[in-house]
Parts: structure tokens; sequence; C-alpha cells
């Protein structure tokens, strides 16, 4: 067997270095590379007749699942590891669409708060489990804290409170229709509708303020000041202004009536030791809002100045000017200050009678029809759900958490572990005596360790929960029975060859994978079925779909060719 | 290991058997009980120090106002207990109304903002206020909570409604971990409610799923042999598989959850595969129907000690740790597993065995 010859041969090793080293690399994406390694390997191993490659293939794939579990771990649930899991029940069912969203939007708010391992899944579509790998008080309030957050929306045309959330009626929030788009020439836009209070109030706020901006900030905080260094400061302004227009584009941004304003700073100007120094801090509460390496500069001073520093990403504090069509520079976006976004009043609804019905709208910048479809679709849904002030297109309840000590988990684990242990050997046992042949015997207890590993390896790169290990056990005890068919089939002393016996064997290991893979499959899938993905039982469908289809493609090919040469070998010293 | 070819003598016989198990698991099908996950409620799970006692439990728990049924266990890994309670009538009923409130309210905020701009619609709106506000009121008397009628516009309804809800959902749950926390030291404790909501859910996506399952299978064989009788065959061996598998829990009251339902799932799966071993044999050999079914036979069992031997292991694992999800799916496994050898050998080969020596004969 020259190796360096065996083109075929160097082909698989090839893949192995490739499927090896993107392992390494891309440690999040183990699971599907896993799968996908598993599909190649072993369509090659089906193709391809060289018994070698064949046992070849088996071989690499285990290897490649050692080293996944070498590098990148295996993941277990909370039912293993400990944790507690948060239940987040939904006030109504949503699509899933929105059931996505919502996925996301937790998601995001989760590691915001860098919470390793926040595991976000939907249950049914009125419920959505967050799960953390604690059991610590404090961090479960965290979460509940963050999950139950409900943004406030605040609608500001200078300085003063034209639109709050409280008075926008919640189900009139939606998309315009493609009709008023095309008559307003807009690329998007957000209709919403409010009740006497808010129309008064926003009728007397944009009373003559033709071309102003209405400020929208979600979460605006209330008792804060803005710092910049000067440096910093000019380095975000816009191209063409100064140092005045863009500080006065932020002051006529951020004042509100009421002495609410966020006065905006320039750390290189204040002299903290002057006690007139005009950066005081209203209250013992009120915070210093400054970017990270600013605030690592002057952090000390603004703390014995009285405020509270509270230092956010360089990002966070990045101010995004434009120009109104009067030429006028409006600052549109500032993350830190919850200023989302800055639409012009039309002339219209500035007359001071009160109106019931507004509209927010929008361009895109594109010109590619399906791009701007896509920006347009995606500026509707955020400015929506800003106006339902708090991002989650749903209300939400906390139910009841359910926590698993760390302890119990792993003897839970270890129990498991021995469980599928216990079974190999028992099978193995089980199939020595009924074949009465060690030689035969051995192969398939390798073979069932083999697909043990790589079943561990693909699913431990998603989670292993309960259903999972009840999924891998299924899998050992269904697996075996393509080895007894193949077995069976080349025992039998008929005048069929060693060839065509193995062909009818696949036939039947072919149908039967099929046949265990459709009636898995549509719970795989309930998502398509009945829009809902019953996360419990999950692992097991998995579990016992990866199991057939490893079986298929790997396991039954390279036993096939390990009996062959058993019958030979004996065969031939019967002679 | 020599079993005697049973399929020599008349093998009707042979049906007897499975027959006689099918029409007993019949008779036991309507004693099914339904997990939490498909009729609602909550499951408390307590892990204790110290061994309890479940009436003194349970008795406590219905003098604090909660009917439920406990069960203590003793497992490998100390001691355990499981409270089981029924859907909460005050969740059913939050539910209910919320459907009422979600439905009226499109209807009347529009009728609010019209009103707003044109008197003439005062009256309709004032009506339709009424009647949401009715609604309203309901949900406080349900979360026990006081109702501020000082309300200026339907938007201020639609939040202290919402607030209710969420209380009656709050409250549920304080009902329950407050009288098990005064009553039981435990270690650790998880409630799961499956509220109406998502048990309708779960049951609606088990019939989808399971009747998908069927037909996308039924297909499959159909295509596969193209022959009417064995595909028949193939399909009447696993639908009584099924039937006793269901028969058994029933009888040995294992709950119908979502983790049992998944083990039928595969068992609608296994025994199709025992069928097809066996209808492939049958019609792709040549030589003696009667061996062949006998050679398929032995090659058939053997696969089914196997997956019999797996799910056991499961089945001791679930007795030792007590973890339910293991209990169910090798419980109905098993209970598949052994009907599935009556299934197959008894009622699907016997009507091969038929069809093929009466084909032989025209």
């Amino acid at each position: 067997m020259d190796i360096l010859r065996d083109t075929k041969l160097l082909v698989l090793i090839a893949l192995f270095a490739i499927f090896g080293a993107a392992l390494a690399v891309w440690g999040t994406y183990s699971g599907i590379l896993l799968i996908l390694a598993l599909v190649v390997f072993g369509s090659l191993s089906l193709t391809w007749h060289e018994k070698h490659l064949k046992i070849a293939a088996l071989i690499f794939i285990v290897a490649l699942s050692l080293l996944n579990i070498g590098v990148n771990g295996v993941k277990f649930g909370i039912d293993f590891k400990g944790g507690t899991r948060i239940p987040v029940v939904l006030e109504r069912p949503v699509d899933q669409a929105t059931m996505s969203q919502l996925v996301n939007i937790i998601k995001e708010r989760a590691s915001g708060m860098s919470l390793s391992e926040v595991k976000v899944r939907a249950v049914g579509n009125t419920q959505v489990d967050v799960e953390i790998p604690s059991s610590d008080e404090g961090r479960i309030k965290l979460v509940e804290d963050i999950l139950s957050h409900k943004g406030v929306y605040l609608g500001i045309v200078d300085g003063q409170i034209g639109v709050s959330g409280e008075h926008i009626f919640s189900k009139t929030i939606g998309p315009l229709t493609q009709d008023s788009l095309i008559r307003s020439g807009a690329d998007w836009g957000v209709s919403f509708t409010v009740d006497r209070v808010g129309a008064e109030t926003f009728a007397k706020a944009a009373n003559g303020k033709a071309d102003y901006p209405v400020y929208m900030f979600l979460d605006r905080p209330n008792d804060a000041a803005l710092f910049y260094t000067r440096s910093e400061f000019r380095a975000t302004m816009y191209n063409d202004s100064g140092e005045r227009e863009s500080l006065n584009a932020l002051k006529a941004a951020l004042k509100l009536d009421g002495g609410k304003n966020i006065n905006v700073y320039i750390l290189d100007d204040i002299n903290f030791t002057d006690a007139n120094s005009t950066a005081k801090p209203y209250t013992n509460k009120t915070f210093a809002l400054i970017s990270n390496s600013s605030a690592a500069l002057y952090g000390q001073q603004l703390t014995e100045a009285g405020f509270v520093v509270k230092a956010v990403s360089d990002n966070s504090t990045k101010p995004t000017y434009m120009r109104s069509s009067t030429g006028v520079l409006i600052l549109e976006k500032l993350e830190v200050a919850g200023l989302l976004s800055s639409p012009i009043l039309s002339p219209d609804i500035t007359t001071g009678i009160p109106g019931y019905h507004y509209a927010i709208t929008g361009g895109v910048e594109s010109t590619d029809p399906t791009v701007k479809a896509q920006l347009g679709r995606e500026r509707t849904q955020y400015m929506e759900s800003i106006l339902k002030g708090g991002s989650l297109p749903v209300e939400i309840s906390l139910g009841s958490r359910t926590t698993l000590p760390a302890t119990l988990g792993e003897e839970f684990l270890n129990l498991s572990l021995i469980g599928i242990a216990l079974s190999l050997i028992v099978i193995s046992l089980l199939i020595g005596i009924r074949y009465m042949n060690i030689r035969a015997t051995l192969p398939i207890v390798a073979i069932s360790l083999a697909e043990f590993v790589i079943l561990i390896a693909i699913l431990g790169s998603f989670t292993i929960d309960l259903a999972a290990v009840a999924g891998i056990l299924a899998a050992i005890g269904v697996g075996v029975d393509a080895q007894i068919v193949i077995t069976d089939e080349l025992l039998k002393k008929d005048e069929h060859s060693i060839e065509e016996k193995t062909e009818h064997a696949f036939e039947i290991i072919q149908t039967n994978v099929i046949v265990a893979t459709l009636s898995m499959l549509p719970l795989l899938f309930s998502k398509l079925i009945s829009g809902v993905v019953v996360v419990e039982i999950l692992g097991f469908a998995i579990s016992t779909i990866l199991g057939s289809l490893l079986g298929y493609l790997l396991s039954r090919p390279a036993y096939a060719v390990v009996v062959e040469k058993i019958l030979d070998i004996e065969s031939k010293e019967k002679k | 290991m020599e079993i005697p070819n049973i399929y020599k003598m008349d093998y009707r016989l042979l049906a007897i058997a499975p027959l006689l198990l099918l029409a007993i698991s019949l008779f036991f099908i309507p004693q099914i009980k339904l997990g939490v996950d498909f009729r609602g409620g909550t499951l408390v799970a307590l892990d204790l120090p110290n061994k309890i006692d479940t009436v003194t439990l349970r008795d406590s728990l219905a003098a604090a106002g909660l009917q439920g049924e406990v069960r203590g266990y003793e497992t490998a890994i100390g001691y355990k207990a499981e409270i089981e309670f029924p859907q909460s009538d005050a969740l059913l009923k939050a539910e209910d109304l919320k459907a009422k409130f979600d439905k009226l309210l499109p209807e009347v905020t529009t009728l609010e903002i019209d009103s707003q701009q044109n008197t003439t619609k005062t009256t309709e709106y004032m009506e339709k206020r009424k009647e949401i506000e009715d609604v309203a009121k309901e949900m406080f008397v349900v979360a026990k909570m006081q109702y501020d009628s000082n309300v200026s516009s339907v938007n201020d309804i639609e939040r202290s409604f919402s607030a209710a809800y969420k209380n009656v959902y709050s409250d549920y749950q304080d009902s329950i971990i407050g009288p098990i926390s005064k009553n039981v030291k435990y270690t650790s404790i998880s409630v799961r409610t499956v509220s109406p909501m998502l048990s309708a859910s779960f049951i609606d996506t088990a019939l989808k799923v399971g009747l998908v399952s069927a037909i996308l299978c039924a297909i499959f064989v159909f295509l596969y042999f193209r022959i009417v009788i064995p595909s028949i065959a193939v399909i009447v061996g696993a639908v009584c598989d099924v039937v006793i598998a269901l028969g058994a829990m029933g009888l040995f009251g294992i709950p119908l959850t979502l983790p049992s339902f998944a083990a039928l799932l595969m068992l609608v799966g296994f025994s199709l595969d025992t069928d097809v071993l066996l209808t492939m044999r049958m019609l792709k050999r040549k030589g003696d129907p009667r061996d062949k079914a006998y050679d398929a036979m032995k090659t058939g069992i053997t696969m089914s000690i196997m997956a019999v031997v797996s799910f056991s292991t499961l089945f001791l694992l679930a007795y030792f740790t007590h973890i339910r999800t293991y209990y169910e799916i090798s419980a109905v496994a098993l209970a598949g597993l052994v009907g599935d050898i009556f299934a197959t050998w008894g009622i699907n080969a016997v009507i091969l065995l038929w069809y093929m020596e009466h084909r032989k004969g025209e």
C-alpha cells in the first residue's frame, strides 16, 4: 500500500486536515462543521469502493470528533451542569418572525450585561426560556431585571415633550401602506395615533416649529451631563461644521424643560478647582456620561466634582449629525443619551391644532430596489420598536424559575454516562453470544464506540441535555441493528457472492434509515408544521436522526468491510 | 439460540396472541393520563435532604388551598418529591378574559379615535368602552386587585389590564411556592408551569407532527414496495405496535407527555424497520416463504433484543435518578419494542405469508 500513490487516500487526508483546522479556528460552528464532515466523508465512503478507504473515512471522522471534543469541549445543558432556567411568558402567542426577533433582542440584552453563556430558547410560541449557568441569587435578579426592562419613549420638540409612549395607542403603531409611502415620497414610514392628551401635548409643543426635528428618545437619562475631550469631540464633527455649531446642535437636541437638560461640556475647558465652574451636578445622582477613553483621564476629577461617572463605549458617545433641508446642523443620533432618531416635523402638523394621526417617514441611502426594500423594512421595524417603548415586540412576564444545583447535575451526568457504558457492554456481550464469534463481535463494539464518540462531539457542540442523552442511548441500541443485519446476511449459506450479500444487506439498511428518519423528521421541523419548536425533545430527535445517518454513511460500510475480511480469513482457515 | 421455525405450522394461529394484546390495549387506551405538557398545570420537583411524609405534605398544601398530587421517591442520589397541580382556574379565566379583551381592543381604539374627531361616534364609543372596561374589571377581580375607574383613554385601560394579567401569573407562582417553602425543606426546586396557551400549542404540535410523520412513512412504504397488500401489511404492523404501546401506557400509568410522545414517534420508525426487514426478505428473495420468514424473524428479534437492552438501561437509569424524561421515553420504548415483536412476527408476517402462498397458488 503505497500511500503516496493512493490519490483517494491523499484526498481523505487533505480533507481531514482542512476540517481539523476549521474546527480549531471556527469553534462556534463546530457542530455544523462536524455534520458537514460526516456527510462529506460518508458520501465518499459510499461512492468509493476501495475497502481500506471506507475504514479510513470512519477513522478520520472519529479523529475529528476527538479533536473537537479536545479543542472545543462539550456543552452541557443545565440538567447536567446546574444553573437556572427562567421562563419568560409572552402575553400572547406570536408568529415565527416575532419570536425570532424577541429571542434576538433578549440575547442582545443578556450579552450586553456580559453574562457568559446565556441561552435563550423559544418554547412553543408563547414562551421563551432563558438559561444561565449560575444559581447565584444576585445574577438571577440581574437577568430578571434585564428581561423585564421596559423602555420609556419620549419625543421632544425644542425642549418640550411632544409625545410620550403612554399616550400612543399601541395597537395603532404600524408601517405605512404602500400608497401612503408613494404619496409622501418616502422609502419607509411608521404611523401611529395618539389619545386626546397626547394630541394636545403635541400640538402645543409643535406649534410653529415647522422644520424642527422631533428628537426621539428611548430611556433618556434625565439627570445627566455629557463630557467630551476636545480632540474626541472634534474627531466626531460633521465634515463642514465647526465646534460651536456642533455644540449648539448637541445642546438643542438634549435640552428638556423642567431642569432636565443634558448639558454638554468640553473637558479641556473645565477648571475643576474653580468653585464657580459651571460643570456641576444637579443632584448627588447626576450621571457624567463619558467615553471609556476619556474616563481614564478625567474620571477621578468628575467623581470628586460630585458626579456619578458612567463610562460607556467610545461608540456610544459618538454623535451622528445630519443637515436639514434648510441647512441646519441637527443631531440625529446619540446612543449614550438614548437619542435614536430625529425626524423632521412637516409644516402641516405644526399649526397648533391637535391632530391624532402621525407618521414618521424617511429615506434610505440606496438605489438598488432589493436593498432599499430590505433597509426600509429594517428601519420601519426599528422605529416601531422605539415607539412601542422597550423594543420588545410583546409584553412579557417572568415565570417561576428552575434551579438545579451543580452537584446534582454532575451526579445525573455521571449516572447517565455509566448507563451508556453499561448498555454498550451488555450489547457487546449479547452479540458475542449470538454469533459465537469474537472476531465478529469486536468490530461491532469498536464501531458502536466510534458512533458514541461522534454523537457526543456533534451534540456537544450544540447542547447535551436529558433528551439528547436518551437519544444517544436509543441511537446506540438501534445502531447495532444494522450491523446485525449485515452479519446475518453475510453468514448465510447460500449461492450468492459476498458482494451480492453485502448489497442485499445495504438495501435493507438503507430503507431502515430512511424510514427511521422520516418518522422523526417532522419533529425536527415542527416549526414549519405548527410554528412551534418543541425544545424539550429536540435533542432526542436530533440524536436519533444523527445516529441513523451516521450508521448509514460510515459505520455500516466500514463494518461490512471488516466482516467480509473476517469471513475471508475464516474460510481460508477452514481450508 | 435455536428457536423452532414457528411458521411451519398453521401460522394463522400466531396471530392470536397479538390480536389479544391489541384487544387488551384498546381497552386500556382510554385510561391514558395526560401529562402536564398537554393538560396544563404545574409540576414541582423537589430535591430533599431527607424523606418526607407525602400524605402530610398533601394535607398541608390542601389546607393552604392547593389541591395537588404528591409523590415521593428515594433515588440513588437522595430523596425526591414531585407535586403536580392541575390547571389553575384563575389562569384559565385570565386567558379567557385576555382573549375577549384582545378582540375588543382594536375596535374600541378606533372608536375612541373617531369619536375624538367626530362626536356622532361618541355613543357607540362609550358603549364599547363600557364593554371592554367590564372585561378589565373582571380581570381585576381574578387578580385580586383594585380597579381604578379614573381613566381617560383606552390606553390606560390597556396598561392596567396588562398589569392585572401579569399579576395573576405571579400570584399563581407565589401561591404555589409559598406554601411549599413553608412546609418542606428542599435543597433544590424546579417549577414547571404550563399555561393553557402553552398546553394548547403543544397538543396542536403533537397532533400535526404525528399526522405528518404517519403520512410521510405511509407514502414511502407504498412507493417503495409498490405492491398493495404487503404495503398494507407493513403499515398494519406499525399501527398495531403503536396501539399496543399506547395500551401499555394506559395500563401502567405512563403519562402522555412530550418525551413519551417523542418515544412514540421513534417507535413508528423502529417498528417499520422490522416490518420492512421482513417484507424485503420475503419479497426479494428466492425460497420457501416460511423459511424466509423464519430467517427474517431470527434477525429481527436479535435487533429488537438489542434495542430492548439499551432502553432497559435507560429505564434503570430512570429508576435510580428519577429523571422523568428518561422514565417516560424508556417505558414507552420498552412497551413498544415488546409489542413490535408480536405485531411484526405475529400479524405482519402472517398477512405476508398468506399473501405469498395464495399468490403462488394463482
